[in-house]
């Protein structure tokens, strides 16, 4: 296990490749089948379509990088939660404030993520029963806040979702979510981070305090899904509490394609993003195609294909030796 | 537990295991009867033949898809493709009727196919380990996404099988069957079987004893000659099978071939396993232990709707008792003591 964190930023360039490689292919694929991408109105669609599943794979960034495999199933029904008591409780009161708003989304993201963490630390209960009671309770919450979904976005965010232009405010609250993830990346908390989840006991005895870490990647965690469920928000103009496990599955998928290591020590905000991206592209390409009545199943079985293989491909790029 | 060379590794871990797992197993027990009780108090006929029949048609369903769970569990690993073999094995059996399969070749096809597969993804995700439940998710998409193109090729219905299910099928698998005149399900009874052979298999024989060698101490296993591969394909192709196996039976029960069958079971089948006290990190716990969770899962269910509350207060309530279930039990030992 130590050999292979010496070796982690060589395997973190390394790791790029595969998710780059297959957006450069889908990228040229989608421009001989459908230039209509690269157009104002398609781009500006990509991005609204995309932010979401972006940074729902940025909010599961640095959980993972964390280790113990510490995959958050719980990310898409959280998504779902904020989605919901935004439009049930706040728009829904009256209160369309965009200033409350986005506090809401971001301190609702944050303060459950802490608790989670706290749960996982202090309770020491294994990371992934923890995400999945907690994707079972969000789940069943979101559809007693919401029985099916409706409700309407507050006005202001109603433009928000037209996907006409390029600069949309959906693409500043990208931007922004980048501009945190890199500040954040000069600290010293990143390098802990990935010295935590490449080898928690290495990191433990050399005096990094590996809760205080842990709970920081978390709520860290938090503020990406309160953004991601504000773009989601923009994007439907409307509450829906069914989509969180779709969102969750998609999330990690995407994490996978883009060359994070569930394990732990090893991902990144770019390998999530191209990660993110060839997600959307795939999808987008299988909808041009025409399949009929079974262009959902196609998609699915595109998805599993592609999640198997990168895997794989994974595996064999960077040599990984299971060492035990 | 020191009957066989398996525990030869570590003599003291496994004390210690069979200590937390006998102490989960009598929380198991205590929890039931709490939860009886509960029911008995506060919903009307509660305890009675019928409703202890439909719990334990509902709890066999659950046992069947957690068999191959609770062994992937043992060894460390989770299978998500659970669900999807289910759903897919629930319209491709039927499909495989309309083409004119007999049934028993149907049944067997399918259930070759999901063992298959099972040991494909076990193949797959052996190099994986910690991320193999991800690969197993993969492949799971990947299967029912076939299995839904195949059976809507030249059918107007998306997704959706119409066809007349055997009687035997329905008799074997739904809330009114009986067997040989006793009005109790032979999926109940077949259930009881598969759990006593599991259960004597997991203790008694050099595949059993593999498992939890694997489970206890990779390094240890291999000294011992025991192939991780060969283990880890094994359990795979099991519970690739027992989930066809489930899905096929779930036709039965449900009339109607439906891919959407087995959403449930992605999480009530790790839920079940959690519940009963086998550790999702290997090495602990049996199908016992799995079997006395499915009963306080599908018990805990039964009040839960007795006492008329719907699915999402369902799902909501068992997501909030799975944290203290595993906390009592399994807790893992702080940072500073595993340095």
């Amino acid at each position: 296990m130590s050999s292979q964190s010496k070796l982690s930023s060589v395997f973190q360039d390394r790791s790029l490749f595969v998710p780059a490689a297959l957006f450069v292919v889908l990228i040229l694929v989608a421009a001989i089948i459908s230039p209509r991408l690269f157009t104002v109105n398609g781009l500006g669609g990509a991005i609204l379509v995309a932010t979401p599943l972006i940074l729902t794979t940025l909010a599961l960034t640095p959980i993972v990088m964390a280790g113990r495999a510490s995959v958050d199933l719980s990310v898409g029904p959280l998504l779902g939660f904020i989605n919901v008591t935004l439009i049930a409780w706040l728009v829904g009161n009256g209160v369309t404030n965009p200033v409350a708003v986005v506090a809401w989304v971001i301190g609702i993201g944050a303060v459950y993520q802490l608790i989670q963490a706290l749960i996982i630390i202090y309770v020491r209960v294994a990371p992934i029963i923890v995400t999945l009671s907690s994707f079972l309770v969000l789940s069943g919450v979101n559809l007693m806040v919401m029985s099916s979904p409706g409700g309407v976005a507050p006005d202001w965010m109603m433009s928000w979702g037209a996907g006409t232009a390029i600069f949309s405010p959906v693409l500043v609250l990208l931007i922004a979510a980048f501009v945190l993830w890199g500040a954040v990346r000069r600290t010293a908390f990143f390098g802990h981070l990935r010295m935590t989840g490449a080898d928690e006991r290495m990191a433990y005895t050399s005096g990094v305090r590996v809760d205080l870490v842990r709970i920081t990647a978390h709520v860290m965690g938090g503020v990406f899904v309160g953004l991601a469920a504000l773009s989601y928000t923009a994007l439907i103009s409307s509450g829906d509490p069914t989509q969180g496990s779709n969102y969750t599955l998609q999330a990690v998928t995407a994490l996978v394609l883009g060359g994070a290591n569930l394990a732990g020590g090893r991902g990144g905000a770019l390998g999530s993003t191209l990660g993110a991206l060839n997600m959307f592209l795939i999808s987008y390409l299988l909808s041009v195609f025409s399949f009929g009545n079974v262009t959902g199943f196609v998609t699915q079985m595109a998805f599993g294909v592609i999640l198997v293989a990168s895997l794989l491909v994974n595996v064999f790029m960077t040599n990984r030796r299971v060492a035990h | 537990m020191n009957t066989t060379f398996a525990d030869t590794n570590s003599i003291k871990k496994s004390s210690i295991g069979s200590f937390r797992i006998q102490r989960g197993i009598a929380i198991g027990f205590g929890l039931l009867a709490a939860l009886l009780i509960l029911g008995a108090i506060l919903v009307p006929g509660f305890i009675s033949p019928r409703n202890a029949r439909s719990i334990l048609l509902l709890a066999a369903f659950l046992g069947l898809a957690s068999l191959g769970q609770t062994l992937c569990a043992l060894v460390g690993a989770l299978d998500l493709s659970i669900p999807y073999l289910i759903g897919g094995a629930n319209i491709l059996f039927p499909s495989l009727l309309v083409a004119g399969l007999p049934a028993w070749l149907a049944i067997v096809v399918v259930v070759l196919l999901g063992a298959f597969i099972g040991f494909g993804n076990g193949l797959l995700s052996f190099k994986l380990q910690g991320q193999a439940l991800i690969m197993s998710l993969g492949i799971g998409f990947a299967v029912v996404g076939a299995v839904q193109l195949y059976t809507s090729l030249g059918s107007a219905f998306g997704g959706t099988v119409f066809a007349p299910v055997p009687n035997w099928l329905r008799n074997f698998a739904a809330f009114n069957g009986k067997t040989f005149g006793f009005p109790v399900p032979p999926v109940v009874i077949l259930w009881l079987l598969l759990t006593a052979a599991a259960i004597w298999a997991l203790y008694n024989t050099w595949f059993g004893r593999s498992v939890y060698a694997v489970g206890g101490s990779r390094v240890a296993a291999a000294r011992l000659g025991i192939s991780e591969l060969r283990v880890w394909t094994a359990i795979h192709s099991v519970s690739g099978a027992m989930s066809a196996l489930t899905g096929v039976l779930l036709l039965g029960f449900s009339g109607g071939g439906f891919v959407g069958v087995g959403d449930p079971y992605l999480f009530t089948t790790v839920a079940a396993v959690v519940i009963g006290g086998t550790s999702l990190l290997g090495g602990a716990g049996g199908y016992g232990a799995t079997v006395l969770g499915v009963l306080v899962l599908t018990v805990l269910t039964s009040l839960l709707v007795g006492l008329g509350l719907n699915f999402a207060a369902q799902q909501a309530i068992v997501g909030l008792l799975i944290v203290p279930m595993v906390a009592i039990y399994a807790r893992s030992p702080h940072i500073r003591f595993q340095v």
